[in-house]
């Protein structure tokens, strides 16, 4: 079943009286559970996609539907509640609150949703499958780039959304913390059956995605799906 | 509960993360309400005073010589006359003397006065006046004394002590005179003119007017035949339009008296009011609005600073209402803040003038009451609230996408 679907999704943007194609009537279902990783050239229309994936753009034409819910029929609030619920998000500058600690960044979404306060006991065991248990009460200054990474992906969880939007998630860590980061988030999609898509310029974290989307000038240059290698028992 | 707790936590935290600037900010809210808090308890003390003239004045028709005449001195008889008018139910002759001739003192609020009167008048007017210590004076009686609470405060006496009236001034003549009466009650405050008053018998009152005559006519004139003033009243619950009719007959009836309209005379008390509370509220008003101002100044900063945090809530669910809020929530606590700690100083300031600063006549220049109270710390909050708005306003308008990645 789709989780996500885009029917001839468009966004164009205006830079003076030129019109710029960002994405260019991308078709494409993306299944729960899946992990899909979305590369490109700069200026392909990776972060446009993502970021109308994440409901913070409005597409020019065109249906998104996220479980078949079609998001261009919904109201700015409709779509606030929508990203609370069903879109988690990672940055790759983190984008945590310095003035709080990894528990309450963790809870951040939760203020956004309905009885959200019932969710600390998620905070506090994703905090402990990100393994920063022993963090909990630390400030975002007092973690590493991959510690802090892992509290954003954390966070990205809390309201058990189906889709996670990474976007170049591993830009800012050296490349063991990166792999570390991909497996963590591999070993959560497959635990929890959550829709991961990354967009990324690390040929070795998209290699590692079941799934490759290459865009090019705003469209679907490539779609190909990657058998993955069951783990030796 | 935990999410308020929540939200308050990170409010606490957003104004602390730039101390000296959260610190001017706040500091501008508090000198405002400061402002606000002594200028209004001056204010209101002026106008608790203003609001027993009114009551009183509103509730009686005072009746004294006709234009014209100089001295305030009337026929006794004039009483009587009076009493025969349609709709008057009881009318009083009264006396008033200086409580301390000879003296220069400046005072925000009445001067002392001694003011004899028969003590069932007191039945009848608005400002009903109760005992702190003892009772009122005996019908009969001669040489007691009823002292309003400050008065009793500037001579420190109590029930059962003597007080020499009028008070002899440092400069007298020998031939001043001045009697001793026995205190035999003290007011409760009343925060108006009785509590200046020294209040005596009609007999004693005509003994001080005999006193202050001049030596060649001090024992041809009978002093029991005239009142220097009258005190109509109506039954209970006479309007003030009914009263003026009352005045209006008085002078068209009587003859040589003059009866004042209670109108004239409260719209006169409330006209002073106004103005004085106008100038007080006003001056306060503009310094908190200029803290007011300085609020609009940090929460824009405070937005400009936090872009990405406003781009990141709002990717994680925050609605623009949600964003809003919580700015609001900001400026209003920085009001809040402000609020609290400039009534607080504003009510130290006033207790520490009223207790260790007392002026040598008694009188009490702040008055704290729970209309200001509610006046000082709303209106900081409420400030804080408006000046948040259009901050508030830019930060839930911006653009999740363009904030999130925002240098």
């Amino acid at each position: 079943m789709a989780n996500v679907r885009l029917v001839e999704l468009t966004k164009n943007y205006k830079r003076g009286s030129e019109i710029i194609r960002a994405l260019d009537g991308v078709t494409l279902d993306i299944d729960k559970g899946e992990f899909v990783a979305v590369v490109g050239r700069s200026g392909s229309g990776k972060t446009t996609m993502l970021d109308l994936l994440g409901l913070l753009l409005k597409p020019t034409a065109g249906s998104l539907f996220i479980d078949d819910v079609d998001t261009t029929k919904l109201g700015d609030r409709q779509r606030a509640k929508m990203r609370a619920r069903r879109v988690g998000f990672v940055f790759q500058e983190y984008n945590l609150l310095s003035g709080m600690n990894v528990l309450e960044n963790v809870m951040l979404p939760l203020r956004y949703v309905k009885n959200g306060a019932a969710g600390k006991q998620r905070a506090i065991e994703l905090i402990d499958r990100v393994g920063l248990s022993d963090r909990i009460k630390h400030k975002p200054s007092e973690l590493s780039g991959g510690q802090m990474q892992r509290v954003a992906i954390a966070r990205s969880m809390v309201n058990r959304p189906s889709l996670i939007l990474l976007d170049e998630p591993t830009g800012a860590v050296d490349t063991e913390t990166a792999q570390q980061l991909v497996d963590l988030l591999k070993l959560l999609n497959r635990e929890d059956q959550v829709t991961i898509v990354i967009v990324t310029h690390d040929v070795d974290i998209a290699s590692q995605a079941r799934r490759q989307i290459r865009l090019k000038d705003g469209k679907v240059l490539t779609d190909e799906r990657v058998e993955e290698k069951l783990p030796v028992a | 509960m935990r999410r308020i707790l929540n939200t308050l936590m990170e409010i606490a935290r957003n104004v602390a993360r730039h101390k000296l600037r959260s610190f001017l900010t706040i500091s501008g809210i508090t000198i405002g309400v400061l402002a606000l808090t002594t200028m209004g308890a001056l204010a209101e003390n002026f106008n608790a005073l203003i609001d027993g003239g009114v009551a009183y004045f509103g509730s009686s028709v005072q009746v004294g010589p006709p234009d014209g005449q100089s001295t305030p001195i009337l026929p006794i008889s004039k009483v009587d006359e009076i009493k025969k008018i349609q709709g008057v139910a009881a009318a009083f002759p009264g006396y008033t003397f200086n409580a301390k001739p000879g003296q220069l003192n400046f005072s925000f609020g009445v001067a002392d006065q001694i003011v004899a009167s028969d003590p069932a008048e007191a039945a009848w007017g608005a400002i009903r006046l109760t005992y702190a210590q003892g009772h009122a004076i005996e019908a009969d009686s001669q040489d007691q004394v009823v002292l309003g609470t400050t008065i009793a405060k500037e001579f420190s006496k109590k029930v059962g002590d003597t007080i020499e009236l009028p008070v002899r001034p440092p400069d007298a003549k020998p031939d001043f005179v001045s009697h001793s009466f026995k205190v035999v009650g003290i007011l409760n405050t009343t925060r108006t003119a009785p509590d200046n008053f020294a209040y005596i018998n009609i007999t004693d009152g005509q003994m001080l007017l005999k006193d202050s005559l001049p030596d060649p006519i001090r024992t041809s004139f009978d002093v029991t035949q005239v009142t220097q003033a009258i005190a109509v009243y109506a039954k209970a619950g006479t309007s003030l339009d009914e009263l003026d009719r009352i005045a209006s007959r008085i002078n068209q009836q009587v003859e040589g008296v003059k009866a004042l309209k209670p109108s004239d005379i409260v719209n006169g008390f409330k006209q002073g009011s106004v103005v004085f509370t106008g100038i007080t509220t006003a001056a306060a008003l503009l310094a908190l609005i200029i803290g007011g101002l300085s609020v609009v100044n940090t929460m824009f900063m405070a937005v400009a600073e936090r872009v990405r945090e406003i781009g990141l809530k709002k990717a994680v669910g925050a609605t623009t209402f949600n964003v809003m809020g919580e700015f609001l929530l900001e400026a209003t606590f920085i009001g809040l803040v402000g609020g609290l700690l400039g009534y607080g100083l504003g009510v130290a300031i006033v207790v520490i003038r009223n207790t260790f600063f007392e002026p040598a006549d008694g009188s009490t220049l702040f008055l704290i009451t729970p209309t200001l109270t509610i006046f000082a710390i709303g209106f900081a909050t409420v400030l804080g609230a408006v000046a948040g708005v259009l901050p508030a306003w830019r930060a839930a308008r911006l653009d999740p996408v363009i904030a999130l990645r925002n240098e």
